[in-house]
């Protein structure tokens, strides 16, 4: 389990009282007065590292527009530390060699202060090494577990979205009380896919239940029907998480062949990140249910928090584009952008950041953030950071499809998400 | 690990800039696409079946243009100096703008607008890059006040050879370059190109640019494709392929050029395919981004275009032998390479059709940016939505069938020019009928095909 830490470390804590005295002041002041100040500071600059092509390009599209919005909002409310924030947006291409180029060039050419907002795995995976060889602190979004695992650096951090890892296990409780114990898998049979099944597996054994039998599909594959009859009988739960332009495919097969009389399905939204539930073929997911990391529907009980940040990136009620109905956002995962930055900016005002030789203070400051309330900084929901894994954890939600609506029927604990440190990154110097 | 999947759907709807064209493809997976390919396939087969029983002078007469009256406007070369100033300008803007290529305007003017949208116009109107080439009008400058004569004679047997090769740069910059979209990088091959062109064109003359120079040999090549030529001298309009018959005859170069815009052409949309990738030994579901397949993809590209040729030469080779003709085979090939334009213009339209309405957006908003007119959302809903799918694949597989069914009518009227009458016409042409269907259902195989890169 993690272990919450008390408070702040020795050095941090003094830069933390000094800025929270700065801040005092500068609250004190009116505000076309902190404007003017911070108008005149040099800006921070924040390297985005954004998928603007490649395999991640839908999801970069919507990860610039909730980190333009997040920088929007801080700079309106003062910036950080009187300065303004600046964006410097760099495309990856979603590729790890690209990606570990634009690291560089964020530190080299555009004397950027962090680097910030990598989505994909391998692209993280293939930049954080440079990230850490160039001292810049590298804030990422993606959910992989490679942060926690040890995998990575002191330099790189995931404070603003939990961990796959975190995620599978939390499902575990409710799925073996509500749905049933005995469980089929299917899942694409690569690294993505066997994440799932060893973390589920052994999860759901936990809770006293069983998986009767786990299906690989090859990840090429594109009609399903032939492995449906390996599905045991006395199946209760079918957890899926196919992914790839076949996934509609899966899923309309799958009505067929079940006629809608089969087990309970359970599913990761990521399947259907970015398309409207209520797509024509998609009809057979009436009653299935999902983990959503944010619920893409308007709950009835939406927190003025979360309203305030729909509105703030230009979301509906569905979770699609005010612009246009159509045009399905990445609800579930987006958030993590907006976090991340405030994230930060909590960070840098506790360390008193003024420039790049702050950057190792900077990563005390946020290792040593232990609870983050929900609120408007973390409209998701309340999180809590493990500063020696480097890795946020926090609330997960079940949603079932009810009429076309994705409703909410369970929140996770966060302790329901937590797991045994893998690594300490406190003790790797800077 | 997951998230390199995490894309899910996205994987496929990703709204396809241009050098990540998957896009609706979870829809598309859902239409009935080997009904439409089938029917593709038979409309192009009852081409050939219609004109082996109709009058031999049919496919002639239907490409017969009609003259139309025309002030031609004097403009010379103030369009070429202004494309250049833009073009220097857009350069500029590249090294020292924002970095995102979706937000820079040289990325978004060179791929979208010139490569998507020009290239279209070109091939579906005339010859628009006449006028705004950006080389003739600083040449014509830098001549008026210098007084500048080309040293050099263009060697007359390099022919077209050195615009293929450019050609073939082009097009291994785009498939293969880790970035090309990159604003920085774009600038550099962009402005050296310009100038390397330019001191060609002082160098030899305007036969540069006709022979070596690859943009303007394929606009040129495009623009026979076009309604709108020149007939007798004046303005004319016609069906479009017209201008194919009305051309001169193709030399060896221009033959093998005509093919490798195809022949990349098609390696651009066979390179994301699932297939490509199965070859490669890659998991679809998991592309580990181009860096790791520049030199797969440059082979395959090479291996593409030098296939095409292989193939289109053997089908004539044969149907010759099936005619009892004795014409050489390399006159054949010349004197039917350019039949192979329409399908070449439409698998070009086709295949970025949904990426000009995705990144077309982008050119809009960033006009309506530089002149203050306020946000344009950037959307891919409808990419989203099985109707508009489906009216984009449908839209999609019309080009190109109809590409290959002016392809069958130019190559039987071409034909029918040798005076063999119309049934050795026909036994002739077979091979290359069967080969016409065959890439039919190639290229819808293409549209619809899973795509993982």
């Amino acid at each position: 389990m993690i272990t919450p830490k008390s408070g702040l470390k020795g050095t941090t804590r003094r830069a933390a009282l000094k800025t929270l005295a700065g801040a005092a002041a500068g609250a004190s002041l009116p505000l076309w007065a902190r404007y003017t100040h911070a108008q005149t500071a040099a800006p921070i600059k924040v390297g985005f590292q954004v998928h603007r092509t490649g395999i991640g390009a839908a999801y970069g599209r919507w990860y610039d527009r909730t980190t333009q919005a997040a920088v929007k909002l801080i700079n309106e409310g003062g910036g950080i530390n009187g300065r303004m924030v600046e964006i410097v947006a760099e495309d990856d291409g979603t590729d790890p060699k690209r990606g570990a180029e634009v690291v560089e060039k964020f530190a080299n050419q555009h004397g950027c202060d962090i680097g910030f907002g990598t989505l994909f795995s391998h692209v993280v995976i293939g930049s954080a090494p440079r990230a850490g060889e160039l001292k810049l602190p590298y804030f990422v979004v993606s959910e992989g577990h490679h942060v926690a695992s040890g995998k990575l650096n002191r330099y790189t951090l995931q404070p603003g979205i939990t961990d796959v890892k975190s995620q599978v296990q939390a499902m575990a409780p409710y799925v073996a009380q509500n749905l049933g114990r005995k469980v089929t898998m299917v899942f694409p049979d690569f690294a993505f896919g066997h994440d799932h099944r060893d973390f589920f597996t052994a999860a759901i054994e936990a809770q006293g239940g069983e998986v009767l039998e786990h299906i690989a599909i090859p990840p090429a594959e594109t009609s399903f029907t032939k492995y449906f009859p390996k599905i045991p009988r006395d199946t209760e739960v079918l957890y899926h998480v196919m992914v790839g332009p076949a996934v509609l495919t899966f899923v309309k097969e799958l009505g067929e062949f079940f006629g809608g009389q089969g087990p309970a399905l359970f599913g990761f939204i990521d399947s259907l990140e970015a398309v409207a539930i209520d797509s024509p073929g998609l009809e057979f997911l009436e009653n299935s249910y999902f983990w959503e990391g944010m619920c893409r529907h308007r709950q009835p009980d939406e927190s003025a928090d979360e309203t305030f940040y729909r509105e703030a990136v230009g979301v509906d009620d569905r979770g699609a584009s005010v612009s246009d109905a159509r045009d399905v956002s990445t609800y579930a995962h987006m958030f993590g952008c907006w976090e991340t930055l405030h994230v930060v900016k909590a960070g840098m005002e506790a360390s008193g950041y003024a420039g790049p030789q702050d950057r190792a203070a900077l990563i005390e400051a946020v290792e040593a953030m232990t609870d983050m309330p929900a609120g408007r900084d973390h409209p998701q929901g309340a999180k809590r950071f493990n500063g020696k894994t480097h890795q946020v954890f926090g609330h997960q939600y079940i949603s079932q499809v009810q009429g076309g609506q994705l409703v909410r029927v369970h929140t996770t604990s966060i302790e329901d998400t937590l797991y045994p440190d893998e690594v300490d990154y406190t003790t790797q110097a800077f | 690990m997951r998230v390199i999947a995490l894309s899910g759907i996205c994987l496929a709807l990703m709204a396809g800039t241009l050098w990540a064209h998957a896009s609706e493809q979870g829809f598309v997976l859902l239409l009935p696409t080997d009904v439409y390919i089938a029917a593709g396939g038979v409309t192009v087969a009852l081409t050939v079946v219609l004109l082996a029983v109709l009058p031999g002078g049919l496919a002639e007469a239907l490409f017969r243009p009609a003259p139309v009256p025309w002030m031609r406007p004097r403009v010379r070369h103030a369009a070429s100096v202004l494309a250049a100033l833009l073009l220097g300008w857009l350069v500029w803007r590249g090294l020292a703008g924002t970095r995102d290529p979706l937000v820079n305007p040289l990325p978004l003017v060179i791929w979208v607008v010139f490569w998507i949208g020009l290239v279209s116009a070109q091939g579906l109107w005339g010859d628009l890059w006449r006028g705004i080439n950006p080389w003739t009008g600083p040449a014509a400058i830098m001549r008026r006040i210098t007084g500048w004569r080309a040293p050099l004679r263009y060697p007359r047997r390099a022919g077209h050879w050195s615009g293929v090769l450019g050609l073939l740069g082009f097009a291994g910059f785009l498939l293969a370059d880790p970035a090309p979209a990159d604003p920085g990088r774009l600038a550099m091959a962009v402005g050296l190109y310009w100038c390397a062109m330019l001191v060609g064109l002082l160098a030899f003359g305007p036969a540069w640019l006709l022979r070596a120079e690859a943009v303007t040999v394929l606009m040129r090549a495009y623009a026979r494709m076009g309604i709108a030529g020149r007939a007798g001298g004046r303005l004319a309009l016609g069906l479009p392929g017209w201008q194919v018959l009305a051309a001169p005859k193709a030399g060896a170069g221009l033959a093998v050029f005509i093919l490798v815009m195809l022949g990349s052409g098609s390696f651009d949309g066979l390179n994301e395919t699932f297939w490509w990738l199965g070859v490669l030994g890659l998991n679809p579901l998991e592309f580990p981004g181009r860096s790791a397949v520049v030199l797969p993809n440059l082979l395959g590209l090479m291996a593409a275009n030098a296939a095409l040729v292989a193939a289109f030469a053997a089908c004539l080779w044969l149907g010759e032998r099936i005619a009892g003709g004795q014409a050489s085979l390399r006159a054949l090939f010349c004197f039917y390479a350019p039949t192979i334009l329409p399908i070449a213009l439409a698998y070009h339209i086709a295949h970025y059709l949904t990426a000009f309405l995705v990144d077309g957006q982008y050119v809009l908003a960033a006009l309506s940016n530089a002149l203050g007119l306020g946000h344009v959302h950037v959307t891919t809903g409808f990419l989203n939505t099985p109707g508009p799918v489906r009216l984009i694949w449908l839209g999609q597989a019309g080009v190109v069938v109809a590409g290959h069914v002016i392809a069958i009518l130019l190559a039987h009227a071409l034909a029918m020019r040798t005076g063999r009458g119309a049934r050795r016409a026909v036994l002739g042409q077979a091979p290359l009928a069967a080969f016409m269907i065959a890439y039919t259902v190639f290229g819808l195989w293409l549209l619809a095909a899973p795509r993982g890169a």
